[in-house]
């Protein structure tokens, strides 16, 4: 499916952005690489459309301050964000911050080059009207109170003993609404709830 | 005094008797037929009687110290009975003062018929007076002796033990009297033991020290044939112009096993502090593991929807992908053996190492992630003076340390800079500065900077500095903190510089 636009690389690993430009390639997709946040920024004004796919840890300029600055140009660039590993308070904050996705390296090639096709043809802001996101509302609706109270504080990054203390029940006890929720939720990790949860709109501000 | 008196053609005896008074012999004579006792005027004094006291045997005898009283009558009576000489000290009680000690030599003297019991009597209450002390003193000395723990032998010339104190009877097992008059090299294994008469030959030879005035650990060999270690000093003595030599031993076997349990332990704290900050650094080095992996990920997986497009021009594409793929295989294999390497716990060996590599190999672990968080590394290093005699792990791990506290510190600054240096100190040592700009050190806390489980951070467990500063003095070296006048603090420590690559044979 031919689309439109550059894929913006934004890395300071020089061995992530050239497998990256290799990957995408691979894809069918032209990429334009960055060694830092502050080139790409500088570079902004004459890029044409297309979407961003940014290291979150960076020198001088990280992912969230990049998403920051990029709110406050007029351009709209769609944003992914990549992440070493799954820090889920980072991962909410970036997509408060308007990120689109965010994906934890190493990544499936499908699902980056999927978010990125979609991003590409302007899929990304229809998102929540698509089956998709009523599906996974619908996956949210099916939770029981206590398992809704679960996942918020799973979305909010605390930790299972964290959300205990919050609702007053033992850890055990959450250990089981948890795992009842990743079923609900057809989630195979922590990272890919917060993701679904993002796209049910449950986080939004 | 000879028994018979010299002819009156060669003295005059009045001549001789008055010199003798005057040097303070006075002369006594009995009468055995009367046990009459005639006393020369200085006898008298000695005897504290009056010139013209008279005076018998008898009332001799009560003049004697009680104590003394039978002994000295036992003497002059076998005296007399075997018509010999005795020599006798006792003490004579005196009215007016303290008793005092004099000494008696007499011989059976035949005359005109009569025989007599005549001699001198000489004061000794200064000798006396001088060999008690000389006891008191030799008793002191040797309470002393056997007082402190280590054994103390004297030898001869000979290697014949003269003296064997308390403590060289508990460390061997002789007693006193199985070891005086025997050879010393009963108390050594082979091949001292066979060797030991040599060693002192050579020395008497020579003159050369070998172990004298230095001390030295050997091994000895107790009574039960068990070995122990040692630590033997010598010292040599002349007495009476024959050279006599005084070992002190001490049994090291509960010094080397504490020794041993210390090390055992240290060790054991330094791994487990390599552990802790392992841990601390466990975050920093996922993010860095997952580059490569995430690029290797990456070329795998363009390679695969490449071959599924299976054109020929992609061949050289997913080639040269696959090259690069591998690349970081072996940087992520690089990264796990550098962690495995720190963690690890290896045998304490020390090696000539390039101080330059083992600040960046540790930087490679330590500043992980410091240019993500915008600090400026800076190195000055002295490429001339650059070789370190050092155990490799363990200085990383001090610099691993001081680089982790130096990003540490810097979180909240503006400006984040560190500097690592190296340079020439004093005394063949090679000083490493590690510098930052961060919060610095509160006065209050500079004296405790290296206390054990001494923490200003909120999860330190207060091991860093500690086992840190005691590495670099188990190699010799310094470690200490300054203030950076601009902010911020520098840890300095020193390494003891190893000989250039040239000179390594000659060193």
């Amino acid at each position: 499916m031919p689309v439109e636009g550059l894929v913006y690389v934004i890395d300071d690993d020089p061995a992530m952005r050239d497998s990256l430009d290799f990957l995408l390639d691979a894809a069918g997709l032209k990429a334009r690489l960055f060694d830092s946040a502050v080139s790409f920024l500088e570079a902004l004004p004459q890029l044409g459309p297309g979407c961003i796919v940014s290291d979150v840890r960076m020198p001088n300029l990280d992912g969230l301050e990049l998403l920051k600055r990029l709110r406050e140009t007029n351009k709209s660039l769609p944003i992914i964000i990549m992440t070493g590993h799954g820090d889920i308070p980072l991962a909410v904050e970036a997509m408060k911050l308007g990120a689109i996705d965010f994906i934890e390296k190493p990544f499936e090639d499908d699902r980056l080059i999927g978010t990125i096709t979609a991003a590409l043809s302007g899929a990304a802001q229809r998102q929540k009207g698509d089956a998709v996101a009523a599906d996974i509302a619908s996956r949210i609706a099916s939770l029981s109170p206590r398992e809704r109270q679960v996942l918020d504080g799973l979305v909010a990054g605390l930790s299972n003993k964290l959300i205990a203390r919050d609702y007053d029940i033992s850890p055990r006890t959450i250990e089981v609404y948890r795992a009842n929720v990743m079923t609900k939720m057809q989630a195979s990790s922590i990272s890919e709830l917060v993701r679904f949860a993002i796209r049910g709109g449950l986080l939004k501000d | 005094m000879p028994s018979h008196i010299p002819p009156a053609t060669t003295f005059d005896d009045t001549l001789l008797q008055h010199g003798l008074e005057d040097s303070g012999i006075g002369a006594w004579d009995l009468n055995l037929a009367t046990r009459e006792l005639a006393l020369s005027p200085t006898t008298r004094r000695l005897f504290d009687l009056t010139p013209d006291e008279g005076i018998d045997y008898t009332r001799f005898l009560s003049l004697i110290e009680p104590e003394d009283r039978e002994r000295t009558e036992h003497a002059i009576e076998r005296a007399i009975a075997d018509g010999t000489h005795f020599d006798i000290q006792y003490r004579i009680l005196t009215p007016h003062r303290a008793s005092h000690w004099v000494r008696t030599r007499s011989a059976v003297v035949k005359q005109n018929g009569g025989t007599h019991l005549c001699g001198v009597v000489i004061d000794i209450e200064e000798q006396k007076q001088l060999e008690a002390a000389l006891r008191i003193r030799e008793g002191h000395l040797r309470s002393i002796l056997e007082t402190i723990p280590d054994a103390m032998i004297v030898i001869d010339s000979r290697g014949i033990m003269q003296f064997f104190s308390q403590a060289a009877v508990r460390q061997f097992g002789y007693t006193e009297r199985e070891a005086i008059g025997q050879n010393v090299s009963m108390l050594m294994p082979n091949p001292d033991s066979a060797r030991h008469d040599s060693y002192l030959a050579r020395y008497r030879a020579t003159g050369e020290r070998h172990i004298i005035g230095i001390g030295r650990i050997v091994s000895g060999k107790r009574k039960d044939g068990t070995i122990f270690p040692m630590h033997l000093s010598i010292g040599e003595m002349q007495t009476e112009g024959e050279p006599y030599f005084t070992g002190f031993v001490r049994d090291l076997t509960e010094y080397q096993q504490t020794q041993a349990r210390m090390q055992e332990l240290q060790s054991e704290l330094v791994h487990v502090s390599r552990l802790t900050a392992m841990g601390e650094m466990a975050s920093a080095l996922a993010h860095e593991l997952n580059q490569p992996l995430a690029a290797i990920s990456n070329y795998m997986k363009g390679s695969r929807r490449l071959l599924a497009s299976d054109t020929e021009d992609n061949r050289q594409k997913i080639e040269s992908a696959l090259d690069r793929a591998a690349e970081q295989a072996i940087r992520a294999g690089q990264i796990i053996r550098r962690l495995r390497d720190f963690v690890s716990r290896g045998e304490s060996e020390k090696r000539v190492e390039k101080a330059s590599k083992l600040i960046e190999e540790a930087g490679a672990l330590g500043l992980t992630g410091a240019r993500e968080q915008g600090v400026s590394l800076h190195f000055n290093l002295d490429p001339d003076h650059d070789l370190v005699l050092v155990d490799r792990v363990q200085i990383q791990q001090v610099l691993v340390n001081l680089f982790r506290n130096a990003l540490d510190a810097m979180t909240e600054s503006a400006q984040r800079t560190m500097i690592v240096t190296s340079s020439r100190a004093a005394n063949d040592m090679i000083e490493i500065a590690v510098s930052d700009t961060g919060h610095g050190i509160a006065k209050e806390h500079q004296a405790r900077m290296f206390q054990t489980f001494f923490t200003t951070k909120t999860t330190g467990m207060g091991v860093g500095l500690s086992i840190s500063r005691t590495i670099i003095e188990a190699h010799g070296g310094r470690m200490w903190t300054e203030d950076n006048p601009a902010g911020g603090a520098t840890f300095r420590f020193t390494l003891p510089a190893a000989p250039s690559e040239g000179l390594t044979d000659a060193g």
